[in-house]
């Protein structure tokens, strides 16, 4: 995931000279004759260049709410049980130099089967209530996968086939680089669907009476704990879609980016709001838009400083995220309504 | 229709009913009164089967249902309004209709109930594609009956509806629940306002510490003795 940031820098401004505030067009022609459009031209291309990241972090954030919405527990080996998706998708390339669907199939299949491990030993097994036994449990099983995988794969980093050849076009004074633009589709189509899913679906209706109110959804007949397992299921596979997304535009996978995948799920989420899918789709974005932003004016340390720096200020200013859930206060508003 | 037969449910090692034993008749209105911390809600629980009961037994119609998958419950006839409606508060109205009929799979007949529930309640008609968050408490109470009613009940278990409403939004809940029951649904009750609940109860108990200590029919002793023991627990 650090490389694949670094090309995103790359990609514009001074180190690609052919476009922008150097080239014959109309558009580099106006980021000449004034510094103000040009430095507004370089925003927006951070915009549109973080906006196509932040999807695949939103899908992180996604996967990572509809876990926590479902069973209220926190599950912080999200992101080693998708890394060993992406290194099985890795394993597929590297053995059968299969590409495209083959890989996509052997990544979200190896990251299901991961988040099944996950539930069946560190949600299904704990009691009710048991919350931190959980999470503490499941931070041994992140550290347990990452080793298996390190075992399994000494060379720690493999490289992954790219979903679309590596290149750029212009559109007006903008550069798309072909692998963010189908990330991005890729990923816009995933979040339909799951929108789609959550909406007009019977298990859709279910996972959100469980978020909801799980003892309301109990008392009528919705089998909570089949339900949980199935969102844990939806969730692995965002997940690993999200690892397979990341893994073909950087055309690589290493060991260590299993935390990265953890961090940067958790942080969009708790920007969004915990719990709430737009949230999530909305906290990823703007992690994307954000770092993406820190990177071109503050370099590679600014990046981190920026993504916890808004962590830390919307904790401070909404403690429960841009789209907070906050029952209890609407509660009481409806109360104050009668 | 519904015997319940010396129930104990424990939290733990405390015990919240502590062998309670009670009847609900065919078409009647049983209503349950009791101070806080009686066991009022736990009975209902049980009975919706979100508890487990440690002994005793549940018999609906003929059936034994304690320690039945909530499921297995709701499809034999006993739907429960929680207490506090727990409407799903980012769903809308139609939503939260669609989640009460989740054990059904008869989208003609589920149809069909809903607009049997929205000629009932017009108001949450109105509000349909409104998210029940946004609801006042009256219907939100509504729409917590409304959705209880999805699944067809035989027995309706109200655990403590009029919690929370001012008064007149309370005599329009009681009027609810003696239409439903005039309707054919057995009620099964659970109150604070024992006032209230006097006035349209055939039968009544009064559950204090976890223990049945009197039960009859409204009339039979002074409402203002209930009221002294459902608010305060007896005196000794």
């Amino acid at each position: 995931m650090r490389q694949l940031r670094r090309d995103a820098s790359t990609s514009r401004g001074a180190k690609a000279p052919r476009f922008g505030r150097h080239d014959g067009s109309v558009w580099g022609k106006l980021a000449r004759t004034s510094v103000g459009a040009g430095a507004m031209i370089q925003f927006l291309q951070s915009l549109v260049d973080g906006l196509m990241i932040g999807s695949a972090y939103a899908l992180l954030a996604l996967g990572f709410t509809l876990i926590f919405g479902v069973l209220r527990r926190l599950n912080l080996a999200y992101g080693s049980s998708i890394l060993v998706g992406a290194f099985a998708g890795a394993a597929v390339f590297a053995q059968w130099k299969l590409g495209g669907w083959a890989v996509a199939a052997a990544t979200l299949a190896a990251a299901v089967v991961a988040g099944i491990y996950v539930e069946r030993l560190c949600f299904w097994a704990m009691r009710k209530g048991a919350a931190i036994a959980s999470m503490v449990s499941s931070f041994a099983v992140w550290m347990q996968l990452e080793e298996l995988l390190a075992l399994l794969f000494p060379e720690r980093t493999l490289s992954f086939p790219a979903v679309v050849e590596r290149s750029v076009f212009v559109l007006g004074p903008f550069q798309f680089r072909t692998e963010y633009v189908a990330m991005f589709a890729l990923a816009a189509l995933l979040m339909a669907g799951l929108e789609w899913t959550m909406r007009a679906t019977r298990f859709g209706l279910a996972v959100r009476a469980v978020t909801e109110h799980p003892e309301a959804a109990r008392a009528m007949g919705v089998p909570v704990a089949r339900i949980a397992f199935w969102a844990f299921v939806v969730a692995s596979a965002i997940g690993g879609a999200a690892a397979y997304l990341m893994a073909a535009a950087e055309e690589q996978v290493t060991l260590h980016s299993g935390m990265q995948l953890t961090f940067t799920g958790l942080v969009a989420m708790m920007i969004g709001g915990i719990g709430s899918l737009r949230g999530a789709v909305l906290g990823g974005l703007m992690l994307g838009v954000v770092e993406t932003l820190a990177q071109a004016h503050l370099g590679a340390s600014g990046r981190e400083l920026a993504a916890f720096g808004l962590l830390f200020l919307l904790l401070v200013l909404r403690p429960g995220g841009l789209l907070a859930q906050d029952f209890a206060a609407r509660d009481a508003a409806a109360l104050r309504r009668v | 229709m519904l015997e319940i037969a010396d129930i104990v449910t424990a939290y733990g090692k405390i015990e919240a009913l502590k062998g309670v034993s009670l009847k609900v008749e065919p078409g009647k209105i049983t209503c349950l009164l009791g101070p806080n911390g009686a066991g009022k809600t736990t009975l209902m629980m049980t009975v919706a089967g979100i508890l487990k009961p440690r002994r005793g037994s549940v018999r609906f119609e003929g059936r034994e249902l304690a320690s039945a998958a909530p499921r297995r419950i709701v499809e034999s006839g006993i739907a429960l309004v929680p207490e506090n409606r727990l409407v799903f508060p980012n769903m809308t109205v139609a939503e939260n209709l669609a989640a009460g009929a989740f054990t059904r799979s008869d989208s003609a007949g589920i149809a069909e109930d809903i607009a049997r529930v929205y000629a009932r309640f017009p108001r949450l008609q109105e509000r349909s594609s409104q998210a029940a968050g946004t609801l006042s408490g009256g219907e939100q109470q509504m729409l917590a009956v409304a959705r209880a009613l999805m699944v067809r009940p035989k027995l309706l278990l109200m655990d403590e509806p009029s919690v929370g409403l001012a008064p007149l939004v309370v005599e329009e809940i009681f009027r609810i629940i003696r239409d439903l029951n005039r309707d054919g649904t057995t009620i099964f009750l659970v109150e604070q306002n024992a006032h209230m609940a006097l006035q349209v109860a055939h039968y009544f108990y009064l559950l204090e510490l976890g223990k049945v200590t009197f039960s009859g029919a409204p009339g039979q002793i002074a409402e203002d003795e209930v009221i002294q023991r459902a608010y305060l627990g007896s005196k000794k």
